[in-house]
């Protein structure tokens, strides 16, 4: 049950379908809820992942019944129809999707009766019931992700034996969502793989419907996408490979690569030469920046997506030593609990760091106040103990509004180096 | 519900949706044959929830506590941000965030009730900070449920130092999002005015500055003010519970935003007799004049004003006189809210240039104060009365083809004709300086438009081609 949060990380349930759908394009959210939810759940969510506002339609511009106290006594579900009218009318998308805000929820309306009078008549319009008040974010891209299964995935007995659906990474809810998700496609495409990533630049609508052809669903989280991995495989007869979040650097990538390999039984030469060209890239330049960065005692806060790979690349690529990491998200099962702190302790050469599982930012702040660091990595939620500390921070993990990222990515062979570009300090 | 409870739209005359030429609207107004209309198709507004947090939260020693899901403190974020950047702006060495709490109202609340977490999140906040305020905003959820947020501040107070304040700001209630700033002063007047006298202080201003206001304006306010020999109170934009409290030693009033602290200054004049200057928002040269003149009248120092705002002329007169050859002729069309989008409109007349279109989120007596005054200074022009939906905007915009868009960028940017901005809430804007930032502002982005132009080649609208054939005002239908 969501408890009480000081500076949450991100919205409600309508903040993930919305980033969701954003991060797809050409998909049209009709915000079935009182004034001011489609600023909140923009501003609370796609707007704090550095800064750039999504193309097609976002905040004011997202058509909203806006529910006034009118609806409130006498339902709301006329206003909903003609609103849908208007959007089939004048928006030019793919697909439309309600989203089932607090005010329709409490009161009763039956949005998924009004979404099937439209689908009889012809009309891509879809109902996503999980309520704004059910949960944050994730439990919305959760929802995302069962509408598009739902709805759109064509089921398909023919496998392309070179296509993989990449999943995990939640666009938005990661600032470097976009440019990870492009360098794991780059290596998977090395591999000779064709990706459907869903999010980011070209991919669209088609990507999601065709996902039932694919061979394997590559899933980057350790905790994420359950019922969707369960749905793909007895749906859809897709199978998923887990591997337990962003993989950063050459250690956790060559890894990510080799599992990829096994589970699609690649050529062992192919991976192998992929693996080596790829290592040797990164550490052509890690070699003219020997002893560039000072060594440094460091605290991670964020997702667990997130946190783990960073934890271990610094850790185990980069020598630096790792102090406390605090993973953020709100989790309900002590299994994910068990699973992200073993991904975290299994560290080559060092030992493992405090691991705290605490989202409230008081908290957090609390935690971070006990330890000796110099280096933090983080969200904007942390950027005021850093400064208070007087140590080197930088803005990581979401929320982050204080830098403007486009394609800049952290993961993979090549966003390990960005990252410690990032990390260099001359202090 | 508080028995108080009052929002824009009970105001008489007040209309959230409609559109006309500028002159028949006037006429219209003035003859009361304005009807209610509402749009079938619309765009997301802003709620007043937004509004009284934003109001609010860079007020030091307090607690927020919005009593929601957690998605209703999503647009807190724009408001932390000023917040923080202000710190900056003022010399901080280190960004405080607001503390701010939310009770994360889920499916058991909704049917339980949700009124021990609101406890306990007062509680917490006590606990965690000793605050002198804890501000407690109301939401959608929490109205819809009957969650007796007054009943809960009441018996907490008991036992409790810090100020508990609740705020009626349930987004559902009203669709004029200014009615979260009312919420916010009637809930100022209620719990933080303090029932002692205190002592008047001569030629202390009540200077209302909303979240939008840069630390160059307050900068320029103050030395404005301080010209007449006044000293400002400013509030409650990076203010406290004292400065607050200071409110009613006041000589007079005034607010940088027309549509912030107006009853409330009402209020106080009726109250506590302090008079007050309800006029125009300090932007270009005549409303700059104005406002001025305003509160140096309601401070009896009317000759002087006029007298500093002769040498003010002199000074940054012939500046102006450069950006209006540069400026001259053009047609703009104008975003904005209220207060903004008015006094962006009677700017660019200082520098010569004419309004073909204006969108404003209401239409009451203090528009068609502005309407009567705007169609003497630039003739017929379409106004939309909505807040933003751009789908109506690109529709005019596209017939009008403007030489210049005024307010939010984002679409208009994309057909390849200049845009600027003059709500800055991080730059100067406002008084007489603010006049020369956004003349070059303006002239600058006007010449060199290479950006939006070579955009426009690339860059998506999401709306049909037929829609911008049709009537843009056709969801606007008679309730």
């Amino acid at each position: 049950m969501p408890q009480i949060l000081e500076s949450p990380r991100g919205s409600c349930v309508l903040g993930g379908i919305n980033a969701a759908l954003a991060a797809v394009g050409r998909l049209c959210p009709i915000v079935h809820a009182g004034p001011g939810c489609c600023m909140q759940i923009t501003a609370g969510e796609v707007l704090q992942s550095g800064g750039k506002i999504p193309y097609f339609l976002s905040g004011v511009s997202i058509p909203s019944s806006n529910m006034l106290e009118r609806e409130v006594i006498f339902g709301g579900e006329q206003k909903l129809r003609d609103e849908i009218q208007g959007c089939l009318d004048i928006i030019d998308a793919d697909a439309f999707f309600i989203l089932n805000g607090c005010v329709p929820a409490i009161i009763g309306d039956d949005i998924k009766n009004v979404a099937e009078d439209f689908r009889k008549k012809g009309f891509p319009v879809y109902a996503i019931e999980t309520p704004g008040f059910a949960g944050d974010s994730v439990l919305g891209y959760e929802s995302a992700f069962k509408a598009f299964t739902d709805y759109l995935v064509k089921p398909s007995t023919v496998k392309q034996k070179n296509l993989v659906n990449l999943m995990g990474i939640f666009p938005y809810h990661e600032p470097f969502w976009e440019g990870n998700i492009q360098e794991l496609t780059r290596i998977l495409q090395e591999l000779g793989l064709e990706v459907n990533s869903f999010f980011g630049y070209g991919q669209s609508i088609k990507n999601i419907q065709r996902s039932g052809e694919a061979a394997l669903n590559i899933i980057v989280s350790p905790h994420l996408l359950k019922g969707t991995e369960k749905v793909y495989k007895e749906k859809f007869d897709v199978p998923s490979l887990r591997f337990s979040g962003v993989p950063i650097g050459a250690t956790d990538t060559s890894n990510f690569v080799r599992k990829v390999g096994e589970a699609l039984n690649l050529d062992k030469n192919l991976v192998e030469k992929v693996i080596t060209a790829n290592e040797k890239y990164v550490y052509y330049f890690y070699e003219q920046a020997i002893g560039k960065l000072s060594w440094k005692r460091f605290a991670v806060v964020g997702e667990a997506n997130n946190v783990i790979g960073l934890t271990r690349f610094l850790a185990n690529d980069y020598s630096f030593t790792p102090v406390i990491t605090i993973v953020t998200d709100t989790l309900y099962q002590q299994e994910d609990k068990e699973q992200i702190k073993k991904e975290i302790s299994r560290l080559e050469y060092i030992k493992p760091p405090e691991i705290i599982f605490e989202g409230d930012y008081y908290k957090v702040t609390q935690e971070l106040k006990k330890h000796d660091i110099t280096l933090l990595l983080g969200s904007d939620n942390e950027m005021e103990i850093a400064m208070e500390k007087g140590i080197q921070f930088l803005h990581t993990t979401f929320p982050v509004t204080e830098r403007l990222v486009f394609n800049r990515c952290i993961a993979g062979y090549k966003g390990s180096l960005t990252l410690i570009e990032d990390l260099y300090d001359n202090l | 519900m508080a028995e108080d409870y009052r929002i824009r739209e009970q105001r008489p005359h007040t209309y959230a949706d409609g559109c006309g030429k500028s002159k028949n609207l006037e006429c219209q107004f003035r003859d009361k044959k304005m009807e209610v209309m509402d749009r079938t198709f619309s765009q997301g507004l802003q709620c007043q929830e937004i509004n009284s947090i934003g109001a609010l939260l860079s007020l030091e020693d307090s607690v927020f506590i919005v009593h929601s899901p957690q998605g209703c403190v999503g647009c807190s974020v724009t408001s932390v941000d000023r917040y923080r950047v202000g710190q900056a702006h003022r010399g901080a060495k280190i960004y405080r965030s607001p503390r701010m709490i939310v009770t994360n109202l889920d499916q058991n609340d909704i049917i339980m009730g949700g009124e021990k977490k609101l406890k306990e999140a007062i509680t917490l906040a006590n606990e965690r900070y000793s605050p002198k305020v804890i501000f407690i905003f109301a939401s959608c959820a929490s109205g819809i449920i009957a969650d007796d947020i007054d009943g809960v501040a009441t018996q907490m107070q008991r036992d409790m130092k810090a100020v508990i304040v609740p705020i009626h700001c349930e987004g559902f209630k009203s669709k004029i999002c200014a009615s979260g700033f009312d919420a916010v002063f009637r809930a100022i007047s209620k719990y933080m005015l303090g029932t002692e006298n205190i002592p008047k202080e001569e030629g202390l201003i009540n200077l209302f500055a909303p979240t939008t206001t840069s630390y160059k304006d307050q900068v320029e306010m103050e030395r404005m003010l301080n010209l007449l020999g006044l000293k400002a109170n400013y509030v409650p934009f990076f203010s406290s519970l004292e400065k607050m409290r200071k409110v009613k030693a006041a000589q007079a009033s005034t607010s940088i935003c027309k549509v912030f602290a107006d009853e409330f200054m009402l209020e106080l004049d009726n109250k506590y007799g302090i008079p007050f200057s309800h006029t125009v928002m300090p932007i270009g040269l005549r409303n700059t004049d104005e406002w001025f003149l305003g509160i140096a009248r309601a401070a009896g120092k009317e000759k002087e004003a006029k007298a500093i705002i002769k040498k003010e002329h002199k000074r940054i007169g012939p500046e102006v006189e450069q950006i209006r050859k540069r400026l001259e002729g053009k047609r703009v069309f104008i975003c904005g809210g209220t207060g903004r989008s008015f006094a962006a409109a009677v700017l660019i007349e200082d520098f010569g240039m004419k309004l073909v279109g204006l969108e404003t989120p209401v239409y009451d007596q203090d528009a068609q104060d502005d309407i009567e005054y705007l169609n003497k200074l630039h003739g017929d022009f379409i106004v939309d009365i909505a807040n933003m939906q751009p789908f109506e905007q690109v529709n005019i915009v596209k017939r009008l083809k403007p030489d210049l868009f005024i307010g939010v960028p984002h679409w208009s940017a994309r057909f390849g004709i200049p845009t600027t901005h003059v709500l800055e809430g991080k730059r100067p804007t406002m008084g007489y300086d603010g006049i020369l930032y956004l003349g070059y502002k303006i002239a600058d982005q006007m010449e060199n438009a290479g950006f939006n132009r070579k955009l426009s080649k690339y860059a998506r609208l999401p709306y049909k081609e037929s829609w911008y054939q049709e009537d843009p005002f056709k969801y606007i239908k008679k309730v």
